[in-house]
């Protein structure tokens, strides 16, 4: 239970570091941000709206601290006011209808990476000593030094533009009207299978390596060579004995792996013009409009911390040493 | 220790202590010899670091000027073709990989320099600064850092290369550091620490002659992993057109030919030639930091050596069954 609280708080306080962060952020830059963000809006709005989101953001004349507060409060409370790019829309509706095919995309290519990175990675650390195991680290290293953009492009252009097997861009067929009808559920999947590709290639070769590692290091220990000794079964010691204890470490880099995925994930949405979190965060960035700017970085750290505490609860779960 | 022991004891071993510099070296081949991963990936990062620095004085063509037809496909005049606004990607490429390579090597410096500092801090005076450094490395390390310097960029407006090398390598200490902290922790607790401070020996030179110098293997990992990453993340910025689309690098190469469509206009080379650079360079990297990884941890070393073992293994289990028979 203290494991817990203590974990809850740390992500708390690195949630409250990064609204900070946040807040500070256009107070600090040089130039004036509200005159770039009105820039930005010119045209679109009359002076009163205008001095209506200047007060909706908290660029009101009061003391520091006092911006501060309605800073956070805007924040707990979701109002973050109307965003600039798709004025009149709420920044938080915006964050509504994009967040859902980021966390889609993200959610099933880690997975799907996380769970092959483990079968192969006991695989390469049981068959170590022939010559695929001993080629396989350095590839392995090569594919997982491939940056995200490149792999993307790639992917993009061999199998979107020049074999033309899948749709090159949006989530689904636009003339279709959304829903959970087998035609848009198949053309949102269809849509899907590049970028999914690209996640597992870029993300894969990280997982099996940190599974290797850590279970060559099991492989020596102790209880291995005791649970061999009892004559447990093969796939019994690698199961309940091995993949368990090895398992661990790769829960500890989910933290990292997940900062990874949510970078490459912004590129590959940019590049196969996905409508989720990090192209819109690109849009915003053209159109100079901070408000969804900020509101989507908070999300994006939001949703990495939350990914950290679950990795963290499944830690809990698999080392009943942490249960007190 | 070695090391320390020798430079006291100079006067009576003069010939060792000449040798030094050619030890060194010696090492540095030792690294190289019989590890194929490492040779490839050195050698053909040697090539690249070369090519980059003297090549742009031999380039026939300005990599910023208009010198032919546009998207003129790859051949004898024009190597790797030209792009959309007519200049020579070859060039291009040679004059970006200066300024690509130049960030991430800055960048490196400036990430080892903060995680060393922050990392034997840390592992070497423990208690309240420990767990200070440590909660900052650990939130550090939790935000998850391209959004970040995304947003940061974002709101300094089109930076240039020498920004985009601070911004990466302000963010990215905490993962050489912690490694850092934790091989510090670990060699505070030796013999010879602790007769350099029954000696009397101060602090910076404890940390500095005894510590640091133990430290090299793992400080060379952490320089290398980070110049791979501001390598792609530089890139990766650029390519989104947050950094200085007048400057040539392999990343405004990337953004010039996604913003003039070339692999719909049928300019594949424009995109490609950068990208798989950028990848091979990358890769390049990759296999140098395992080798030194395997170094590091021989525990992860397969191969020879556990072949070698596999075979003696067999031997004796033949040697054992012959024996029951």
């Amino acid at each position: 239970m203290r494991y817990i609280t203590s974990r809850f708080l740390f992500y708390f306080v690195a949630f409250l570091i990064a609204i900070s962060f946040n807040f500070l952020l256009p107070r600090i830059m040089p130039g004036d941000p509200v005159d770039a963000l009105f820039a930005g809006a010119a045209g679109q709005l009359d002076p009163s709206q205008m001095d209506a989101i200047r007060a909706m953001y908290g660029f009101s004349d009061g003391p520091m601290w006092l911006q501060y507060l309605q800073y956070v409060k805007s924040v707990f409370t979701g109002d973050l006011g109307p965003s600039v790019l798709m004025y009149p829309t709420d920044v938080t509706t915006v964050l509504g209808f994009t967040f859902p095919w980021t966390l889609f995309l993200i959610g099933l290519g880690v997975s799907t990476a996380i769970i092959l990175g483990l079968i192969l990675g006991t695989i390469a650390a049981y068959k170590r000593g022939n010559w695929f195991a001993s080629l396989f680290p350095p590839m392995a290293a090569v594919l997982s030094s491939m940056p995200a953009v490149v792999t993307a492009l790639l992917v993009f252009y061999i199998f979107g533009l020049k074999l033309q097997w899948f749709p090159m861009s949006y989530a689904a067929d636009p003339s279709l009207e959304p829903g959970w009808s087998a035609e848009y559920v198949g053309s949102v999947a269809h849509h899907a299978v590049l970028p999914l590709l690209v996640i597992v290639l870029v993300s894969l070769a990280q997982w099996v390596m940190t599974m290797r590692n850590a279970m060559i290091n099991v492989l020596g220990e102790d209880i291995i060579t005791m649970a061999e000794a009892k004559g447990l079964s093969q796939t019994r010691i690698m199961l309940r004995y091995a993949s368990r204890n090895a398992v661990l470490p790769v829960v500890t880099s989910v933290a990292m792996g997940l900062g990874f995925a949510v970078a490459g994930q912004i590129f590959i949405e940019i590049v196969f013009n996905y409508p989720g979190v990090g192209n819109t965060l690109l849009k915003a960035i053209n159109a100079r409009d901070y408000p969804l700017v900020q509101a989507l970085l908070l999300l994006i750290v939001a949703f990495v911390l939350i990914g950290n505490f679950i990795a963290d609860l499944t830690y809990l779960w698999l080392d009943p040493r942490l249960r007190k | 220790m070695t090391d320390h022991s020798m430079s006291t004891d100079r006067s009576s071993m003069p010939p060792k202590a000449q040798s030094r510099p050619w030890r060194r070296l010696r090492n540095i081949a030792a690294f190289f010899q019989g590890n194929l991963s490492a040779s490839i990936g050195g050698g053909l990062m040697a090539l690249v670091i070369v090519a980059c620095l003297i090549g742009p004085w031999f380039t026939a063509h300005a990599p910023d000027e208009r010198v032919a037809r546009p998207h003129v496909e790859p051949n004898a005049e024009h190597l790797l073709g030209t792009t959309r606004q007519g200049r020579d990607v070859f060039s291009q490429l040679l004059h970006g990989g200066r300024a690509s390579l130049s960030v991430a090597f800055i960048a490196g410096a400036i990430s080892t320099v903060i995680s060393i500092l922050v990392g034997i801090s840390a592992g070497y005076f423990g208690g309240r600064i420990d767990q200070w450094l440590n909660f900052a490395m650990n939130v550090v390390l939790v935000f998850p850092q391209l959004p970040l310097l995304i947003v940061l960029a974002a709101f300094l407006g089109q930076v240039g290369p020498v920004v985009i090398a601070l911004l990466i390598g302000i963010t990215s200490w905490p993962w050489g550091a912690r490694v850092v902290r934790s091989q510090t922790m670990a060699i505070r607790q030796k013999e010879f620490i602790l007769s350099a401070e029954c000696m009397g020996e101060n602090r910076l030179r404890i940390v500095l002659v005894e510590i640091l110098p133990n430290l090299i293997s793992i400080v060379a990992g952490s320089f290398v992993g980070v110049v791979m990453y501001a390598l792609i993340n530089e890139a990766g910025l650029e390519f989104l057109g947050l950094g200085d689309p007048t400057i040539v690098t392999w990343g405004t190469m990337l953004y010039w030919a996604q913003s003039s469509a070339a692999l719909y206009t049928g300019g594949w080379w424009e995109m490609i030639v950068p990208a798989v650079t950028i990848a091979l360079v990358g890769g390049a990297m990759a296999l140098i930091n395992m080798s030194i990884d395997q170094v590091s941890n021989p525990k992860l070393k397969t191969g020879p050596h556990i072949k070698r073992w596999r075979k003696l293994n067999r031997l004796i289990q033949a040697k054992r069954q012959g024996g029951t028979s």
